[in-house]
């Protein structure tokens, strides 16, 4: 059984929404509101864009509209689909089935700010850069920066339970969030956490549920509030970017920093050959490198002045251990600094005879251990030459690797190799080669023992097929939960192969 | 459930349940076809490109920082479905009739266009910086060619054409609008008319906050700075450009060129940010190579009067104060400096700054023709904006712009704190006694 499609809506149905909402200008039904809310930065078939549009957009305030939203959609059987800043890449906020979808960017409220016991509670439409401009007077912040930083919300953070450039010193998504409040399926509005208390970060009591809805992509709920860490800004910040004339130095010099002990170690990113390339391509920001470099090692420490200048030098001698060269304060300040702005920036690609044509850019992601990135780097760029090759609207853009394990550098990667796509020329055929290109990259990821995805989620056709693959005997577990707490697959239907919970 | 009617919400007709919606070219143009239609192509073939750079990437790091949608929290009033929205108009999803009151949305402050990770890094190589300013203008007259125009913008630019000056006194009868008053200001200042360098008067000063307009021509003479008035001042033909109006402003900017070239003018002082932006970027549009004139902005003639010391500030201004960097010189002009220079250099003056790249995010709410289509969005916009500086422990807002300052004036009153022009306050410290009045905070300080 899957949840029928609702491209459009009742009368009677918009009126109830409006009564629910009672505000001017929060249930909205013109094509405009509809066409905008249709998609994310994730590849997207622009030549389908009308089968993915909502049929009706509400903007609710409280996590009383939700639940009377979601309540109404049970009753009458039309899909609901949450979206917060709709920057995610992978397809969590796009409506599968038309149906309401619920904009939470107006629940964007500083609910309290407890210096006491070191929590900040938040509405889901909030962003993070904004959140700490108004934390920043406490001296503390909450350091949840992924490459969206300043444009990601709360609530799409959760849902997909999302990585951050700092997790190895202050922890993921999941980590920082200590507890939240869901708006259920069916409508009950619950919170969960560890245990039961709102600021409690450890617990015994009952199972664990907030790990059960971070990273639920929108299909087991809403998310309301959020209760997260509060941490000190740090005192003192040091980058250092490293560069070698070979991949397999780079890559055992990771190892090397990641094992020697720096607890203030936030940190560490590794370019690729092909990465490298792209930047001094098509990157006017890049600070020029050797030509001899073909890879870098970047790092960052964060902590106290005393702790910070020691692991300093410490980190310089392992950075240089294996050959690496220190690039220069420009490019450590510089280029650390600008890493926010820089994940957006490749906007254009080549094609195979170097003419320059506008791209979306997508970054194709998965957890795996430190000793397979090798093999797994060489089979992920022969895999996406072929497509190159088959389908010319495609480009290599090179890998990164970070430090993707939660207070501790050491153990896996989040892995990504960066894909530009000539979006406009997309068509049933070519999406078609995307799709199987993905499946080919994440099946790389499941032979070597890796996770199909370390933080932008598996909701996506390529990806949603391998789930059961890589969940194994979980899978038929999360089939039972979905259809426990969704019993009309309302939440986000379509997504992740979930419908398959539905078959009797 | 039984599908009734068919309702008209937001501005679309929506269809009944079960109904199969299609998105097809014939669908779309239904409400756009022979000329509208053209026009509509033209458009989308326009800024199909620049749409495109942005869709392409859809990161929304512009999101943040729109002064709007900070307020409305309305992913339609982003910069990103300004843009997205030229390509659902190319796919046939969209009609600019669908959008119209989209893109009324905007006070274009150019923060998106600053904030774009398209501009910062990539876009001076590809020659595609983002350019989302020229696309709302761009779709607003594609509006006021369709007929699709709001009606308050309507009403103000046909009163600005008889009038030749905007009516930013109101429209009832016997306000002192108009040519018959464009000097009134000047009341005993004997200014004279025309001469190599004039100061062009923008109509908020001339009409409405005359203290700032005094304080200008009156620090120039203390400064011993020649400078004349222009002949026949009309309106600078901005507002009617950001509001899609495109032939009347051209027709005003027609005018004020052959009436400096009348009088030999071979230099234009702009003390106000949104004139400064249509002399340097719409007039030399309009004229090519033949604009030859020169355009200097009062921060940056002050501050280099003061510097090379024939403007002396010595009265000091006991005074704690924070700057609004006005949007159409910090974010779209990168005038940031003579400003605070000039805070500086004000004895007495404790000068609480926030940083220029801090306030890519803030705005005043007063411009592209906001206030007059949509007066709460830009009120909260102001009262944002007045409780940011409130939170610095300052005595007094600065600003530098004089359609900024009346709903900061207004705003400031509700907080608690007073709200001045720059030029002013360097009147004030150089011992000029400045009169006029001060718009909204004389009106606010009577209440």
């Amino acid at each position: 059984m899957t949840t029928a499609p609702a491209m459009t809506v009742d009368e009677a149905v918009v009126t109830e929404l409006e009564a629910i909402m009672n505000e001017p200008g929060s249930v909205l039904t013109g094509i405009s509101s509809r066409a905008n809310r249709a998609r994310v930065p994730a590849p997207f078939p622009v030549h389908r864009w009308a089968e993915h549009m909502p049929a009706v957009v509400v903007l609710p305030r409280t996590a009383q509209q939700v639940s009377e939203i979601i309540k109404l959609a049970n009753r009458v059987n039309i899909p609901v689909v949450p979206r917060a800043g709709g920057t995610g890449l992978n397809d969590g906020a796009v409506p599968l089935r038309g149906g309401i979808l619920v904009d939470v960017k107006r629940m964007n409220q500083i609910h309290e700010i407890d210096l006491a016991d070191r929590t900040v509670t938040v509405g889901p439409g909030i962003n993070m850069l904004k959140l700490n401009e108004e934390l920043k007077r406490y001296g503390v912040f909450y350091p949840d920066t992924p490459a969206s930083y300043p444009c990601s919300l709360v609530g799409g953070r959760i849902a997909c339970s999302g990585w951050s450039l700092l997790g190895s010193r202050f922890g993921h998504t999941r980590d920082l969030v200590v507890s939240f409040e869901i708006v259920l399926p069916t409508g009950e509005i619950i919170r969960v956490g560890d245990g039961g208390g709102k600021k409690v970060r450890k617990s015994s009591t009952g199972y664990h549920l907030k790990h059960l809805f971070m990273g639920h992509q929108g299909t087991l709920g809403i998310v309301t509030e959020a209760t997260l860490e509060l941490v000190p800004r740090p005192e003192a910040e040091f980058a250092a970017f490293f560069a070698f004339d070979d991949f397999r130095n780079a890559h055992r010099t990771v190892h090397g920093i990641v094992t020697s002990g720096i607890a203030t170690l936030a940190g560490t990113v590794l370019f690729d050959e092909k990465k490298i390339e792209y930047l001094r391509r098509d990157d006017e920001a890049f600070i020029p490198m050797p030509p001899w470099v073909n890879s870098i090692v970047a790092t960052a420490l964060y902590g106290t002045k005393p702790e910070v200048r020691e692991a300093s030098k410490l980190l310089m001698d392992l950075g240089r251990k294996e050959g690496g060269r220190y690039t220069g304060d420009e490019m450590a300040v510089g280029d650390w600094a600008s890493r926010h702005d820089r994940y957006a920036n490749p906007l254009h690609g080549r094609l195979k005879d170097g003419t320059v044509a506008p791209m979306s850019w997508h970054c194709e992601d998965a957890s795996l251990t430190w000793s397979v990135i090798p093999k797994v780097r060489e089979e992920w760029t022969a895999i996406t030459q072929s497509y190159i090759d088959k389908y010319g609207i495609f480009d290599n853009w090179g890998m990164y690797c970070y430090t993707n394990a939660a207070y501790k550098p050491w153990g896996d990667y989040l892995v990504e190799i960066d894909i530009g796509i000539w979006e406009e020329r997309l068509n049933d055929e070519t999406w078609a080669g995307w799709v199987e290109l993905k499946s080919e990259i994440a099946k790389v990821a499941l032979k070597y023992g890796g996770s199909i995805t370390a933080c932008h989620g598996s909701t996506r056709a390529g990806d949603a097929e391998l789930v059961p693959e890589e969940m194994g005997g979980g899978w038929d577990v999360m089939l039972k939960i979905k259809r426990a707490l969704d019993p009309n697959n309302i939440m986000n239907p379509g997504k992740q192969m979930l419908d398959q919970a539905y078959e009797s | 459930m039984q599908s009734t009617s068919i309702v008209e919400r937001d501005g679309a007709p929506l269809p009944t349940r079960g109904e199969q919606v299609t998105f097809d070219d014939s669908a779309s143009q239904a409400s756009a076809t022979g000329q509208d239609g053209q026009l509509q192509r033209e458009f989308v073939e326009r800024w199909r490109q620049n749409g495109y750079n942005c869709f392409s990437s859809g990161h929304k790091f512009c999101r943040e920082v729109c002064p709007v949608t900070q307020v409305t929290r309305n992913e339609n009033h982003t910069p990103t479905a300004f843009h997205a929205n030229i390509i659902a108009m190319d796919k046939g999803l969209l009609d600019i009739e669908d959008v119209a009151d989209d893109y009324v949305h905007c006070t274009q402050c150019g923060a998106c266009e600053i904030r774009c990770p398209n501009t910062l890094f990539v876009g001076d190589f590809y020659q595609a910086r983002t350019e989302t300013v020229k696309v709302v203008r761009a779709a607003r007259a594609l509006m006021v060619d369709r007929g699709l125009d709001r009606e308050g913008w309507r009403l103000w630019n046909r009163l600005t054409n008889e009038l030749k000056n905007e009516p930013v006194l109101g429209v009832e009868n016997g306000q002192p609008n108009g040519q018959d008053h464009v000097r009134d200001w000047a009341a005993g200042l004997q200014i004279p008319i025309g001469g190599e360098t004039i100061m062009f008067v923008d109509c908020e000063a001339a009409f409405y906050r005359t203290s700032n307009t005094r304080a200008t021509a009156l620090v120039l003479q203390h400064a011993g700075f020649e400078f004349g008035l222009m002949n026949e001042q009309w309106c600078c033909g901005g507002p009617a450009a950001e509001m899609g109006y495109v032939e009347q402003s051209r027709a005003f900017a027609e005018h004020n060129l052959a009436d400096w070239r009348a009088s030999g003018v071979k230099r234009v002082i702009a003390i106000e940010p949104h004139d400064y932006i249509h002399f340097t970027e719409d007039y030399p549009a309009y004229f090519g190579a033949d604009f030859d004139i020169e355009v200097v902005q009062i921060l940056e003639l002050v501050a280099d009067l003061i510097k090379n010391g024939r403007l002396k500030l010595e009265t000091p201004i006991n005074k704690t104060v924070t700057y609004h960097d006005p949007c159409r010189l910090n974010k779209r002009k990168g005038i940031h400096e003579a400003p605070r220079f000039i805070l500086n250099s004000i004895p007495g003056l404790i000068f609480k700054d926030v940083d220029h790249v801090t306030q890519w995010s803030y705005c005043s709410g007063g411009g592209g023709g906001l206030p007059i289509e949509k007066p709460e969005i830009t009120e909260a916009i102001s009262d944002t904006r007045v409780a940011r500086a409130k939170e610095l422990g300052v005595d007094m807002l600065v600003s530098a712009c004089v359609w900024s300052e009346r709903p900061l004036a207004t705003a400031g009153h509700k907080a608690g704190i007073e709200v001045a022009d720059l030029i002013e306050l360097v009147a004030e410290s150089a011992g000029i006694e400045i009169g006029g009045h001060r718009g909204a905070s004389d009106l606010e300080a009577a209440r």
